[in-house]
């Protein structure tokens, strides 16, 4: 069975499309890492939030296309709101705090969203351009899925050239560098900063959006797409774009073969991979090289 | 640091005097609730000594406590073992867990060793979540408690049993501060204050925040044997990374690096839990009962709070108060 080339590639094809959902969560968690060693441990909950978001949207618009629209930047304006009430006036604590409090959010925001949309489990339709099915290499395929896969390619894409082409990517490939001499060169870093997290916010959202009309909706739907985040953060060192699709394709292929290869240890093949990563490469396969 | 601190044995004795008084006056439910504060602290004060005391912040910590819990399940169950021969073997089990996942963690510091502990408690859960010899996500039920009928005591009932939670809480509590006050635990401190220099000096620091995590893994396994005598019941949920997180929050509501501040947390947030999600609390601070389903946004909110305003905890508010008594007092003579 493993080896017939029809399973092979719907398997290949799931695993990228988790992969791609897992690029967009963890990108936004990298790299902030990377600038301000922070963690935001309420990453997952912005992912729940912007499924809402998308369900409420859908409901009141009925399009799916106003949802992909308006729904992430919901997510981004909380993630500012944050960010301007609790995370600005963190920055001096210690790294413990700043994980505790986002770790306090989470319980505030999966009983905030119980509160507004009920503990049942919702779905939204698949969009009616994309209900359909389509043949790749001679196997069927549902042509939402491949949507998800070419959102997150088009991401990559985009941040690639951003970080690469544009004034502030610089900025922030130097942020993670080595902040204090960014600062110092009279760049303002918090600023960068803030659009960095708020851009991670809006890909947290995004994700979200386009998970909804595949994975079902819940209160709880958070906790564990968190937890493979920060896995994809830590097996690809955080702070690097490289880091972040190598750490998410590795993952997403691992979870999804091991699922059906070995469902009886499922997640445990996952964390078997981290500690073997962690034990040759402690800070994750590509480590952002610090000069001080 | 307990060491040099004036208040630390009478705020511990206050803390027992406290708990002896509430055992003593109170009915079946209170005596379960000692019973799980007990156990809180036993959990709190271990994380206390690498949080506090050798600055590992671990996010991770459930994982003890489900392995000393999971292991007081198969021994008992499985083997028969009577529940303090399986309490013993799970305390090895626990540490046995601790020095392994100990060796991935250790090698990093600060937000990546949170993050490490975090997936590596992770682990733990998803495999008892999997694990079909384990009962999966059922859990196990029937763990007995020990048998004190040579004493003329039935440990079924809450009062002996939360008697003995509270003693074996006492008995941590004083192998731990021996632990801190030996020189092992000043190296500890010595370690969190400035690493590379104790390095330096020569110091073999890995191997004492190797040490250092076996030990709060041990204990923290003792007290998920404990946890799991006192429900006659474990699932995979006791070792989820959220249980790691509260009791860390446990920490620093009763103030870092002071033992009873870890006891004292413990109490606070098992009490505000129990009332929280309780109706009866709203309806008496004149709101409806049915806010108590949403108790975990008050408690979220709770966190927040306490991670922004405590500094260092309850009990260093009290030990400042304390230092400008004492202040005042020279003054005045």
């Amino acid at each position: 069975m493993l080896l017939e080339p029809g399973f092979l590639i719907v398997q290949t094809l799931n695993g990228l499309q988790l992969s791609m959902l897992l690029f967009l969560l963890s990108i936004g968690l990298s790299v902030v890492f990377g600038m301000m060693n922070f963690i935001n441990l309420a990453h997952g909950t912005l992912y729940m939030v912007g499924a809402y978001l998308a369900l409420s949207t859908v409901r009141w618009f009925d399009s799916f296309w106003v949802a992909l629209a308006l729904a992430p930047l919901g997510v981004a304006l909380i993630g500012a709101l944050f960010y301007a009430v609790l995370l600005r006036h963190m920055q001096r604590q210690s790294p413990m705090r700043q994980v505790l409090v986002t770790f306090g959010l989470i319980f505030v925001g999966f009983d905030a969203v119980r509160m507004v949309w009920g503990v049942l489990p919702h779905t939204i339709p698949v969009p009616e351009t994309l209900a359909g099915r389509v043949y790749v290499l001679g196997e069927v395929y549902p042509a939402y899925r491949l949507f998800i896969i070419a959102i997150g390619l088009a991401v990559l894409a985009a941040l690639y050239a951003g970080l690469e082409r544009t004034r502030l990517g610089a900025v922030v490939r130097a942020g993670v560098d080595d902040r204090t001499m960014v600062a110092a060169l009279g760049i303002d870093v918090e600023r960068a900063f803030f659009l960095v997290f708020c851009l991670g916010c809006w890909l947290a959202g995004l994700a979200g959006v386009v998970s909804a009309p595949v994975f079902s909706i819940f209160p709880g739907m958070d906790m564990s797409i968190l937890i493979l985040t920060l896995i994809v953060v830590v097996v690809g060192g955080p702070g690097s774009l490289k880091g972040a699709v190598i750490g998410s394709l590795v993952i997403g292929m691992v979870d999804t073969y091991g699922q059906v290869v070995a469902p009886e240890f499922a997640r445990v093949t996952i964390y078997a991979l981290m500690a073997a990563v962690l034990l040759v490469r402690p800070h994750g396969l590509f480590p952002v090289r610090r000069t001080h | 640091m307990p060491g040099r601190d004036p208040l630390h044995l009478p705020a511990a004795a206050a803390l027992v005097v406290a708990a002896g008084a509430a055992w003593y006056g109170g009915d079946f439910f209170l005596h379960e609730v000692l019973a799980e504060i007990a156990i809180f602290a036993i959990f709190a004060m271990s994380l206390d000594l690498l949080v506090g005391y050798a600055g590992l912040v671990s996010l991770g910590h459930a994982a003890f406590f489900a392995a000393g819990a999971y292991a007081t399940a198969s021994f008992t169950v499985f083997l028969g073992w009577p529940a303090p021969a399986a309490t013993v073997a799970a305390v090895g089990c626990a540490a046995a867990l601790a020095a392994v996942a100990g060796v991935f963690a250790i090698r990093v510091g600060g937000v990546f060793f949170i993050m490490i502990t975090l997936a590596l408690g992770q682990m733990v859960y998803a495999y008892f979540f999997k694990a079909r010899e384990f009962g999966a996500d059922d859990g196990m039920a029937g763990i007995p408690r020990p048998d004190l009928a040579a004493l003329g005591l039935d440990a079924a009932e809450p009062h002996v049993f939360s008697a003995l939670t509270l003693i074996a809480a006492v008995a941590v509590w004083v192998l731990l501060l021996v632990v801190v006050r030996s020189p092992f635990g000043a190296m500890l401190v010595a370690i969190h204050r400035n690493e590379s220099r104790v390095r330096a000096l020569g110091c073999p620091v890995q191997r004492y925040k190797l040490a250092a995590f076996v030990l709060a893994g041990a204990i923290g396994g003792f007290a998920g044997s404990l946890i799991a005598q006192h429900t006659g019941f474990v699932s995979p949920d006791l070792g989820f990374w959220t249980v790691s997180g509260e009791v860390l929050i446990m920490v620093i509501v009763g103030g870092m690096g002071s033992l009873v501040g870890a006891a004292l947390g413990a109490a606070v947030l098992v009490l505000l839990r129990h009332e929280l999600s309780d109706g009866a609390f709203w309806e008496a601070i004149g709101l409806s009962a049915d806010l108590a389903s949403y108790w975990q946004f008050v408690m979220g909110l709770f966190f927040i709070a306490v991670v922004l305003l405590a500094g260092d905890g309850l009990y260093g508010r009290l030990a400042s108060i304390a230092r400008r008594g004492r202040r005042l007092r020279r003054r005045g003579a």
